[in-house]
């Protein structure tokens, strides 16, 4: 029987939380990590030898939630970072981030630590409280201000103007918190990645490297046959899955093509082709984690990764070729 | 001196070359997402989650429903990467192919519905925007990756069943084709 020590994570140079307090019990005894195609972290090692935790490599299989202690990630700040912390599992990020993606809100100081290097694992000293256990959610404050309204709606005496404006004003608070949650979209993943694209592309054409760059993308880029084997290079099983991650790369391309397009390098009905060639291993690096959302089995895990990847391979050159056919007549 | 004054006002030209793609994009792009982020969020709150799980569970008789119909309704009303949890009323072999072919849907309807994947909609927007920078209108692009994505990814899920099968027989396992009727 393994002996369960606390440890002690704290937020890396850049990063975001923690310290997080883990420790394991009988139950909760697992440490999976869902990294680099399925690589291991460096940090793995020392958790596992301070907390005598059993690694799980989430890309070769998976476990159920309720004996996970930890999750290991290394998302670049859109998906994976805020659904552990969503489901109140401790999440450790080896990229430095922070608050950020579409369930940001659920990335928080008391479960989520990024940034995370070897050097920032400890054996706890009791000075920290644990982490607590991912059993409960907390009480979701929105609720209970639906209630407060639905109550009224439904106390009975309540008459027609009551009704009318009951309903209008429940109709003017949900567009007003879409709006908000459409604003905070883009502040929080829209506008850092505009910033962040818009710079290299400022270096790639500032720096003259821009024009010797077209040069080298335009074999690739600036044909169908290019695009065509860019897309199924792009979705070779494995490559495909270290390509993925955030469609940080995709999106770099994208926004690199929409450049060339609006330089005249690029004819503007090639843009059809692009955007399925540059995309062609969308996904790849996320199917553990979306099968885990399925709430499939450990087998079909197993199985489902291996072929998701193959089935993207085999259906690339489909997939470019469709929209290459269906360009005819756009922008001509 | 004159060498360094060259320098830095090149220096400074990278950023400022950045800068206006920057601004490009924000004054361009931001204001009709924005709005249209509005109108899907307040949309898809009223309508609730509840009633397309009601759709998902008719839907995995068929391939074209599993493939096409079911992936298309959960990525326009739940977006990625929730899109993806409609699987959970498929039966363990059709699992990945639901995921091989809901994962593109929250990609290639981005150009119309840009709430469905609001962080990985620049692959989509960059292209767009060098095509609206030529003085050319970007909706057929937009309606030709939807209308192209529902062909193309219908053929991802469905070839993902014959992969499935083949990673059955390599992995020695054999994985349920029917819906378990517990909870």
């Amino acid at each position: 029987m393994a002996e369960y020590r606390a440890i002690k994570v704290e937020k890396g140079s850049g990063g975001f939380g923690g310290p997080l307090t883990i420790q394991g019990t009988e139950q909760k005894n697992k440490v999976m990590y869902i990294t680099g195609g399925g690589v291991a972290p460096e940090i793995l090692d020392k958790i596992v030898e301070l907390s005598g935790l059993e690694p799980v490599n989430g890309f070769k299989t998976t476990c159920p939630e309720d004996q996970i202690a930890l999750v290991i990630i290394d998302c670049g700040g859109t998906l994976r970072c805020g659904l552990y912390p969503k489901k109140r599992i401790p999440t450790i990020n080896i990229n430095p981030v922070g608050k950020a993606g579409p369930l940001a809100q659920y990335i928080v100081e008391d479960i989520y630590v990024s940034g995370v290097k070897d050097e920032n694992i400890s054996l706890a000293d009791g000075s920290a409280p644990v982490a607590a256990a991912p059993a409960e959610a907390p009480a979701e404050e929105k609720k209970e201000y639906k209630k407060i309204s639905e109550q009224m709606a439904e106390s009975g005496n309540a008459n027609l103007m009551a009704k009318i404006g009951l309903g209008a004003g429940k109709v003017v608070a949900t567009f007003n918190q879409a709006a908000r949650d459409a604003v905070q979209t883009c502040i929080n993943t829209l506008l850092p990645f505009m910033a962040f694209v818009s710079m290299l592309i400022g270096i790639i054409n500032g720096t003259g490297f821009g024009d010797a760059f077209s040069k080298l993308l335009q074999p690739l880029l600036g044909n169908v046959v290019g695009l065509l084997v860019l897309g199924i290079i792009c979705s070779i099983p494995g490559l495909s899955a270290l390509l993925g991650p955030g469609a940080v790369i995709s999106q770099i391309l994208g926004g690199i093509f929409g450049a060339e397009i609006a330089a005249g390098h690029i004819s503007p009905s090639l843009a059809l082709v692009g955007l399925f060639a540059l995309n062609c291993h969308a996904a790849c690096d996320f199917i553990p984690v979306g099968l885990g959302l399925a709430e499939a089995e450990t087998e079909t895990v197993e199985v489902g990764v291996v072929s998701v990847m193959y089935s993207r391979f085999i259906t690339s050159w489909i997939r470019v070729l469709l929209a290459f056919v269906f360009s005819i007549g756009m922008y001509a | 001196m004159e060498f360094l004054v060259k320098f830095a006002s090149a220096f400074m030209g990278v950023f400022q070359l950045g800068g206006e793609q920057f601004m490009g994009w924000v004054t361009g792009i931001i204001p009709t997402i924005l709005m249209l982020l509005v109108m899907m969020n307040a949309i898809i709150a009223l309508i609730g989650d509840q009633r397309i799980e009601a759709i998902a569970k008719v839907c995995t008789s068929n391939p074209l429903l599993r493939y096409l119909v079911l992936p298309w309704v959960s990525a326009f009303m739940l977006g990625n990467p929730m899109a993806l949890s409609m699987g959970k009323f498929m039966p363990e072999f059709y699992k990945p192919s639901y995921y091989a072919s809901a994962s593109y849907h929250c990609h290639t309807n981005s150009g119309i519905f840009p709430h469905i994947n609001p962080a990985e909609i620049l692959i989509y927007l960059g292209i767009a925007n060098g095509v609206t920078q030529l003085g050319l209108d970007a909706t057929p692009l937009a309606l030709r990756y939807m209308l192209v994505g529902f062909i193309a990814n219908f053929i991802s899920g469905f070839a993902t069943d014959f992969t499935t099968a083949f990673v059955e027989k390599q992995q020695g396992v054999k994985l349920s084709r029917t819906l378990k009727t517990h909870h």
